[in-house]
């Protein structure tokens, strides 16, 4: 047996070397070297004692510690207040309004290339929903015994996927009436009872986490295919014309479509698990969740995709759509639907792959790596967004 | 919530909020931090006590959400930098190397225990809460996974993280420097 690292000592010093217990044990009676270093461990932990157990502690005072469990639970069962409430269920009511600026700032900045920070102002009102979502629930708890708190976290929901919403409702029944029409059944079915979260949703995790891992390739791939899009049209069609060799095969098409159902849910069951005032990246976990579970809905809904048997159109044909998306209102709608989906994306998956750098890097080394993936994801969908609007390195 | 809910969850607790107070301080260091957590944990299961029908250890559930509040805590405090100033791990080593010799009376030294407290201090909130459950209350790695919500992999990795800071800034004095 080769010497014994630290962190076998460290192991061994615990009792939680399992089956390697006495093997390391004999190694120690027989390795000099190990054997001064594990003393010296055990020498330098044992030096380290608790504190004393303390007796009287400032909680004994039951009076005191009765009121404030009383002010602070009354405190937080509190209604959730109306601003919170309208200002989540505003966000989908003003997003069709965004679509015209969207669409006319960028004509402008067709012709005047100063007019371009209009398009940028008028997709970050478009885009604005999960974040108006994340900032209302930072700060209001979700209490479901109040219908206030119901329709707060129904509008809360529907204003992070509006842009999906929208779009799948402009798909199935065209006209702002019906949007409307959708959002007052949306705000209804909000007010109903919600089911509650399973207690224990570790098997659930391991399900969602699998199905998650199908989609990640499939969607890695397919941003990879759009940055493609913004060297040239052409070559977008090129590499989407390889790429449909693999995905439109049925069994492709059938495990993504599963792989989708299982994420939506699998996510359902756990959408308000962690959701609380205070919570930034809990909150944009769920966020992000319940805009993806949209996406996806949307996606698959849409023409042409998953459609076994059906002639897909050509990948020419969709690049010319895909990147004018500033030509008409319908496909202004796709452009804040697509770049939020990347983003979601990229911070659902991100946190998870932080969460698990964890387990094998030191703190520092995850935080410079999540800079640097902050860096790489913002230039991923910024090149996205040029390519949408139809800026390509090669014309 | 009603007032005799409230009668029935502090009967409940009253056997663990010693406990819970001193877990608390051991994690925090401190001993109106511990009482802020113990008071985040006791509210958070009060509102949660619905939650906890049907399961078998009333201690334990306490236990992960208090752990939990306790790590929220520790981060709150090292976003705040008028309240996070560790001292970095070659100070504290140069203080213990540079401290009292005899090494049977360290540990009754309070000048020792506040070194112990300053290593402490330079250590991730993760790290803190995972050694502190593993080396002072003698939990097992899995029980800590369990409790803390990570991997058992991730549990061993920031206890290990844990002890090496330990044995950085304590071990000088055992070489004698």
């Amino acid at each position: 047996m080769s010497h014994l690292r630290d962190d076998d000592l460290v192991l061994h010093y615990y009792g939680e070397d399992g089956p390697r217990l006495v093997e390391v044990e004999r190694h120690l009676q027989t390795c000099a070297e190990c054997a001064i270093a594990y003393q010296a461990l055990t020498r330098t932990l044992s030096a380290v004692t608790p504190p004393e157990f303390i007796e009287t502690t400032p909680l004994d005072d039951l009076w005191a510690l009765r009121q404030m469990l009383r002010d602070r639970a009354g405190s937080r069962a509190r209604k959730v207040s109306a601003r919170f409430v309208a200002l989540v269920w505003l966000v989908p009511l003003l997003y069709p309004l965004s679509l015209p600026l969207i669409v006319g700032s960028g004509r402008l900045a067709q012709t005047q290339i100063l007019a371009a920070p209009l398009v940028v102002l008028a997709l970050a009102w478009a885009c604005a929903g999960p974040f108006v979502a994340a900032f209302a629930l930072n700060r209001a708890a979700v209490d479901f015994e109040w219908l206030s708190s119901r329709a707060f976290a129904g509008g809360a929901m529907v204003a992070a996927a509006t842009p999906g919403l929208y779009l799948l409702v402009a798909r199935l029944l065209p006209g702002l009436a019906w949007w409307y029409a959708a959002l007052a059944l949306a705000a209804l079915a909000s007010l109903a009872p919600w089911p509650s979260t399973p207690r224990s949703t570790r098997n659930i995790l391991v399900v969602h986490r699998l199905s998650a891992a199908v989609i990640t390739i499939f969607a890695l791939t397919h941003i990879g295919n759009q940055l493609v899009g913004f060297v040239s049209e052409s070559a977008y069609a090129a590499a989407l014309t390889f790429l449909r060799e693999g995905y439109h095969q049925a069994i492709v098409e059938w495990l993504l479509l599963t792989s989708a159902a299982v994420q939506i849910v699998s996510g359902a069951t756990m959408g308000m698990k962690k959701v609380r005032p205070g919570a930034w990246t809990d909150n944009f976990q769920a966020i992000s969740g319940w805009y993806l579970a949209m996406f996806l809905i949307t996606h698959v809904l849409a023409p042409g995709v998953l459609n076994p048997g059906a002639t897909p159109a050509p990948a020419a044909v969709i690049a010319a759509t895909q990147f004018n998306l500033l030509a008409t209102a319908r496909g202004a709608a796709s452009l804040p639907f697509l770049l939020l989906g990347v983003v979601a994306f990229l911070y659902h998956v991100g946190t998870y792959a932080r969460l698990a750098a964890l387990a094998y890097l030191a703190e520092a080394q995850v935080r410079r790596l999540s800079y640097a993936a902050v860096f790489a994801g913002t230039s991923v969908v910024v090149t996205l967004a040029l390519a949408l609007c139809g800026v390509h390195l090669i014309r | 919530m009603t007032d005799s809910d409230l009668d029935v969850f502090l009967s409940l607790i009253e056997r663990h909020r010693r406990y819970l107070y001193n877990l608390a301080l051991r994690i925090t260091g401190n001993e109106q931090d511990a009482k802020d957590v113990v008071q985040d944990a006791l509210l958070n299961a009060y509102l949660h006590l619905e939650g906890f029908e049907n399961r078998a250890d009333l201690r334990t559930w306490l236990n992960r959400i208090l752990v939990n509040c306790a790590i929220d805590h520790l981060r709150g405090i090292r976003r705040r930098p008028d309240m996070y100033e560790p001292q970095p791990i070659t100070d504290v080593a140069e203080t213990v190397a540079s401290s009292t010799p005899d090494p049977e009376r360290l540990v009754a030294n309070a000048d020792w225990r506040r070194q112990v407290a300053a290593v402490m201090k330079t250590m991730s909130p993760l790290e803190r809460v995972t050694f502190v459950l593993r080396h002072f209350e003698g939990r097992s790695i899995a029980e800590i996974s369990e409790t803390v919500g990570i991997g058992t992999n991730a549990a061993k990795q920031h206890i290990f993280r844990a002890v090496r800071k330990i044995r950085l800034a304590l071990e000088p004095h055992w070489s004698g420097r």
